[in-house]
């Protein structure tokens, strides 16, 4: 019964819905307030996903059309099960077992999967260029952001994420791994597609991406795992590298503040072609985060 | 139901950017055929915003028509209706007085500021750079709000009249402009160094749609695009009009040819129409503000050529001695402009084409023409404008 | 531009919150049309250099210089030609009456003139006055 209520309402379901809105809302607010307008009021996606729940789903011509409708749910679904496994809103995650951290991780990517699958299931092409960008996006951060995560999994010695998530609350691993830390942000970035790395859904370019062709409810459920993942991201990144997530208030607080950080490092970057996200991942991203492991290793095979 | 055609391989994808797109404020159709990222070809499709201005320049009257004229194009009215009444009165034999031809080129410059900063909001939203767009628009209100207290609107100023101009300047007035130029240098000179020393911006402007002065000058480019690209032009230092021999302008140019080049010089354009602008203020002719017209204008033909904030922009007007013009043939700067596009375009990536567009400030309203599609098995037919309704009605039904 | 981003934080959104905060228009605003009777001469200059055909002349007695000035407001550009063209000053543009738009297009005709005569127009017979000089 329990488990029924976790999945549903609390932790999971209507209440991580509901947060994913609340964060999405908290970073178009900053971003219009950096840019000196006045933003949307708080129920504003809220309302867009209600809107977009009452339109037509209008399914276009060449698709395959189960595919079509199922993927949103698929991408959703995948989103709302990374939750179980994360410290959010500061309580102990609902289910825990070794080797989690891999599998939130694929979860989450589950999400971008399909919006790539979405994009490369239709005739159109700006959502054919979309999903090709979202791939080449995903393999190009993947490892990146994999590896910054691991750092404090191997300080911690488990793979499992509460138990890391326990011994980051003793140590601001921001302190020790700041390398980490900003390859963990920026990869966060790069998976939200939150400018600069928003060449995937460039919307002077290609209109929408992958998601051109949505409407109706395929985008909000879309919409709605980009708000769950959004969630499940900060959490991950506040509960390794910020000392933890021990209770709701110092949820709350860290998530926040790196969700200013993140609206804050949007606002000030030109969007970068997709040329030249590759190049930097794969030169700058995997190389620092090789640099940091060095500096862990030796540290835990030399020092301590 | 459609049969799903892909591409087989080596062969090219054409990717389509308008009549409808997010990146063309205007619509116009864009065909490039790309190779993964890059483009290997494109074409161009215009006449979506023809409006048949030039025929309707025969129904109407001297006077009707410089405001149908200004109404091609919003950011640059006022240089349209400048270079009809600059024509219309040469050929009737009159001179605007001297105070009306300082405050046409007054309200020629605040228009040029408006212009310069409403590209330079647009040209940084394609590239993905939101705070600036932002931020330049914010700063474009000041301009606006002094055009409108110059003028009478923000927009479509109406500020001439055959003969001269409609409004005048008082110490009110020219304290605001000052007040507002201080300001808005002070913002320009920031958006310079943005524009030159943010990091991520360059990188989507350095070293992208270089062309040389050859190229310039073999297309036919104008205005700041070619001025860019070495190519000393303007009409206002060429051949003087309104009054540009008592305040003459300085002449921009840059050498690289790129996109960095196109923003800097307009940018540094926005310096010398500042310096210009409070050259005006400070030495204002007195006297008279309209001279009188006769209603109907000799029998004759002549061309008007002014700077437009694009470019180049060509008048010619012929009259045969009645109160309506006998023809009116308007050429846009945005027009030889576009040729450019089209070759630069290949061997860039996809990404750089709205940056590429909008290097060159187009502005479709103004440049469209009728296009005439043959058809090769000669079914054409002549429809009138209640069949072309009609059709339009059942297509939809 | 960091420091922007900074300064727009803590200042107030520079949007104009319409229509709960209007500002004031400038003097020089051209917005709805006026019409004076007495020194009109009936020379319809306005109406012929109109671009938009926005204003008719109806003429009830040239001679004793009874007209009604009709206004199309849903036509009108706002360019301010007509107050030019008027030799003798009958119009002129207001500056704050610029809030025009209706849900219908009822009340964008505008019937400027004297009472009866205007009365005379919208019902659509002659004034009994000028009857009985016909007579």
């Amino acid at each position: 019964m329990s488990a029924v209520f976790a999945l549903v309402i609390f932790p999971g379901g209507v209440f991580i819905l509901l947060a994913g809105m609340l964060y999405e809302w908290v970073d178009r607010k900053l971003v219009a307030r950096f840019q000196n307008r006045v933003g949307p009021r708080w129920f504003q996606p809220l309302a867009d996903t209600v809107k977009l729940l009452a339109k037509e789903e209008v399914v276009p011509d060449g698709v395959n059309a189960q595919l079509f409708v199922v993927l949103p749910v698929i991408a959703l679904a995948g989103a709302l099960t990374a939750v179980l496994y994360v410290p959010v809103f500061g309580l102990a995650p609902s289910f825990s077992f070794s080797g989690d951290l891999i599998v939130t991780i694929y979860l989450l990517s589950l999400l971008t999967l399909c919006m790539g699958l979405a994009g490369a299931n239709t005739l159109n092409r700006f959502s054919l260029l979309g999903a090709t960008r979202t791939l080449t996006q995903l393999f190009s951060y993947e490892a990146p952001f994999l590896l910054a995560l691991l750092g404090p999994a191997i300080l911690a010695g488990s793979w499992r994420i509460s138990t890391i998530a326990d011994y980051a609350a003793g140590h601001w691993l921001i302190l020790t791994q700041p390398i980490g830390f900003a390859v963990a942000l920026i990869g966060l970035m790069g998976k939200l597609e939150l400018p600069p790395f928003d060449a995937p859904e460039a919307e002077t370019e290609i209109v929408a991406g992958a998601l051109t062709e949505y409407s109706g409810r395929g985008l909000a459920l879309f919409h709605l795992g980009k708000g769950v993942e959004l969630v499940v991201g900060l959490t991950l990144v506040a509960a390794f590298y910020l000392g933890g997530v021990t209770n709701p208030l110092w949820f709350v607080v860290k998530t926040l503040a790196l969700l200013v950080g993140l609206a804050g490092v949007q606002t000030l970057l030109t969007r970068l072609r997709i040329d030249q996200t590759v190049g930097l991942w794969w030169r700058y991203g995997a190389l620092l985060v090789l640099v940091q492991f060095l500096a862990l290793i030796l540290w835990e095979g030399v020092i301590a | 139901m459609q049969v799903p055609i892909m591409p087989a391989k080596g062969e090219k994808f054409i990717i389509p950017i308008g009549p409808q797109h997010p990146a063309l404020k205007e619509p116009g159709h864009f065909e490039f055929s790309v190779d993964g990222e890059v483009v290997t070809g494109a074409s161009l499709r215009l006449g979506y915003v023809h409006r048949g201005i030039e025929k309707g320049t025969e129904g109407r009257n001297w006077v009707q028509t410089l405001y149908l004229l200004e109404r091609i194009c919003g950011i640059c009215s006022h240089v349209h209706a400048t270079a009809y009444c600059l024509g219309v009165e040469r050929l009737a034999g009159v001179e605007a007085p001297p105070r009306a031809q300082a405050i046409r080129s007054l309200v020629a410059e605040l228009e040029r500021i408006h212009s310069h900063m409403l590209w330079l909001g647009v040209a940084a939203h394609e590239a993905g750079f939101d705070m600036l767009f932002m931020h330049s628009w914010r700063d474009r209100e000041i301009v606006m709000n002094l055009l409108e207290g110059l003028t009478g609107n923000r927009v479509n100023y109406s500020a001439n009249v055959l003969g001269g101009v409609k409004c005048d300047i008082d110490a009110r007035q020219t304290d605001a402009i000052l007040a507002g130029l201080e300001h808005l240098e002070d913002r320009t000179r920031h958006y310079l160094n943005v524009v030159t020393s943010d990091v991520m911006f360059l990188r989507r402007t350095r070293g992208i749609g270089v062309m040389t002065k050859d190229v310039a000058e073999k297309l036919g480019v104008v205005g700041p695009t070619a001025r860019a690209s070495g190519v000393a032009r303007d009409v206002r230092l060429n051949a003087p009009y309104a009054a540009y021999d008592r305040y003459p302008v300085e002449l921009i140019t840059a050498t690289a040819g790129d996109l960095e080049a196109r923003f800097i010089v307009r940018v540094q354009e926005l310096f010398e129409t500042y310096r210009v602008i409070r050259a005006i203020l400070a030495d204002l002719p007195e006297g008279g503000l309209t001279v009188r017209m006769p209603r109907r204008i000799k029998e004759g033909e002549t061309i008007s050529r002014v700077e437009a904030p694009r470019g180049e922009l060509f008048y010619f007007i012929k009259s045969n001695g009645s109160d309506t013009a006998e023809r009116v043939k308007v050429r846009t700067p945005t027009l030889p402009n576009m040729a450019s596009v089209l070759t630069l375009a290949v061997g860039h990536q996809l990404a750089d084409m709205p940056m590429i567009l909008a290097g060159i400030d187009p502005c479709f309203s103004c440049n469209d023409r009728m296009i005439v599609v043959r058809d090769p098995a000669g079914r054409g037919a002549h429809w009138t404008w209640d069949d072309l309704r009609e059709y339009g009605i059942e297509y939809y039904r | 531009m960091w420091k922007d981003a900074l300064e727009s934080l803590v200042s107030s959104p520079a949007t104009e919150k319409y229509p709960f905060q209007r500002l004031d228009a400038p003097d020089q605003l051209r917005s709805q049309l006026h019409w004076n009777l007495e020194k009109c001469t009936g020379c319809t200059l306005c109406a012929k250099d109109c671009p938009a055909d926005a204003i008719e002349i109806i003429v009830l007695d040239k001679k004793a210089r009874r007209f009604v000035f009709r206004y199309h407001i849903d036509r009108c550009t706002f360019c301010g030609q007509c107050v030019e063209s008027c030799r003798q000053g009958c119009l002129q543009m207001a500056n704050d009456e610029w809030e025009l738009a209706a849900l219908s297009r009822q009340g964008f005709d505008v019937y400027y003139g004297d009472d009866a005569d205007v009365q005379s127009v919208l019902v659509g017979t002659t004034p009994p006055e000028l009857e009985a000089a016909a007579d």
